[in-house]
């Protein structure tokens, strides 16, 4: 009895733990965000993201990256850096998850790419073109930015979570809060979210 | 030992082989070599804060120890050591209520075979101290011996890891499976001590699947030697990986307590029950082969 006590247990502990094995991932990289909305004369263009990398995980790219060992990122270097330590994560959207009216808008591709080191710690650059043009009616955005694997946490930037460019033509709302319509990490938490209104001025 | 302990240690392995999928920088690995899954159709059980929380003070406490290490730098002393023991420890003790770092290796261990206290401490503790300190020589390897990218060895010294591990499990998966299938056929006695034993002594398999470096160690540990103080990060990557032993020791303390109790409980054997032991682990052993096929494929 006893044996079939012990393979009865553990079994069920192996399904569990097999249903549950993507939550194992557990944060090794933290990232600081700021992102930019930036508009024109349509509407929102896009917006920029700015990541602050931790300490630890700017040494272990500067290292592999930084082969003159100067500090400074020069073109060559932050080539390799785009290729070897971010377009990777192309395949996951670039951890950008963004929604117009509720409906999902795939990030294909950024432009305007840079990396460099300030103050010993690894900093990307980029913009995500995001076109929308405004109407008399409010256009509702969200923008939610974390890594599915659970590898890297996103966070915003405590002082200045986010700016906005050329809004003079517009009504414009944004405000950061956890969106509590989504669920990442396996229904595990809602994530910090850029809600964004905008309309044309009345 | 019978079957099931190698059914145990296959499924340990492969635990510990998932918990490396998710190991991969997803910044530094090739989308092919990753896993990731971005919506899921598998709900946990628990809604788990804790989780949140944990995350929170690791954070804390990486900042704190790198600033730290920039103080010993910058200002030449040793005053902040005892802070950054403390800190190092701390962060390994929460680095591993997180999830991996072989809790569910450990606790398969007990579930299914018989250690005393003792040994359960010895097996959980191995399993977290060579998860830790093959970090710590991982970094001192690649760094001083190899001098090749650490980021790239990371990920190849990950990816093949896990294609050892499911060739493994595939292959011993289906030996049981079909040995089991002809034991059950043959009705003989459920105890029959099997050739793969050799593969499977417990203490061997916990240092095996402790190998994978600890992403957590590599980083101080590169930190640490970025700023000239190569014994600091050893000290700390030790200090994290002692932390880490620790989490595991009460959770195996535990462990071992509850499946005391817990077989207190058992009665007498039973003809539905022996068909019910065979069942079970004819099920384990053709679970173990598919899904150690299917990430083989993946890994490949």
């Amino acid at each position: 009895m006893k044996h079939i006590v012990r393979k009865l247990i553990f079994t069920i502990a192996c399904l569990l733990i097999f249903s549950n094995r993507t939550t194992w991932a557990h944060p090794h990289v933290f990232i600081e965000q700021n992102l930019e909305i930036v508009f024109d004369e349509k509407g929102m263009a896009g917006f920029n993201v700015h990541w602050i990398f931790d300490d630890m995980f700017s040494i272990m790219i500067c290292e592999d990256h930084d082969v003159n060992k100067n500090g400074i990122l020069e073109k060559t270097e932050v080539a390799s850096i785009k290729e070897k330590a971010f377009s990777y994560i192309a395949e996951f959207d670039y951890f950008i998850y963004v929604k117009i009216n509720d409906n999902p808008f795939k990030v294909k591709y950024v432009t305007d790419f840079s990396a460099k080191i300030n103050h010993d710690k690894l900093i990307y650059d980029f913009f995500i073109p995001c076109h929308i043009s405004a109407a008399k009616e409010f256009k509702h955005i969200k923008i939610a930015t974390y890594d599915p694997s659970y590898y890297s946490a996103i966070y915003y930037s405590n002082q200045h979570p986010f700016t906005i460019v050329n809004k003079a033509k517009f009504e414009a709302g944004i405000e950061i809060k956890k969106d509590k319509s989504t669920l990442i990490y396996y229904d595990q938490i809602n994530p910090w979210t850029l809600f964004l209104d905008f309309r044309l001025k009345q | 030992m019978s079957k099931i302990l190698i059914i145990v240690f296959l499924l340990c392995i492969f635990f510990l082989s998932t918990s490396t999928v998710n190991a991969n920088n997803p910044f530094t690995a090739k989308p092919e070599k990753q896993h990731i899954e971005p919506t899921s159709l598998v709900k946990p059980l628990i809604k788990n804060k804790f989780f949140v929380k944990i995350i929170f003070w690791q954070q804390q406490l990486r900042e704190k120890m790198s600033s730290l290490i920039r103080e010993a730098k910058t200002k030449k002393t040793l005053a902040p050591l005892f802070i950054l023991i403390a800190s190092g420890f701390t962060y390994g003790v929460i680095h591993a209520t997180g999830p991996g770092h072989g809790k569910a290796v450990a606790l398969s261990y007990i579930l299914s075979c018989k250690p005393s206290f003792f040994q359960g401490l010895v097996f959980g503790n191995l399993v977290a101290l060579t998860h830790g300190f093959s970090g710590v020589f991982f970094v001192l390897i690649v760094k001083f011996l190899l001098h090749t990218s650490i980021s790239t060895s990371l990920d190849t010294m990950t990816n093949i890891t896990q294609i050892i591990s499911y060739s493994l499990i595939t292959c011993l998966g289906l030996f049981i499976f079909f040995t089991s299938i002809i034991k059950w056929i043959k009705n003989k006695a459920a105890h029959h001590e099997s050739r793969t034993r050799i593969f499977t002594h417990p203490f061997i398999t916990a240092m095996a699947v402790g190998l994978i470096p600890c992403p957590g160690v590599v980083m101080v540990m590169l930190f640490a030697i970025s700023m000239d103080l190569t014994w600091l990060g050893i000290l700390l990557g030790s200090t994290i990986s002692f932390g880490m032993a620790s989490t595991i020791t009460l959770i195996m303390m535990a462990g071992i307590s509850g499946k005391t109790a817990l077989f207190s409980l058992a009665s007498r054997h039973t003809r539905i029950l022996t068909n019910l032991e065979y069942l079970i682990e004819v099920t384990a052993g053709l679970m173990v082969a598919c899904f150690g096929l299917i990430f083989l494929i993946n890994s490949l």
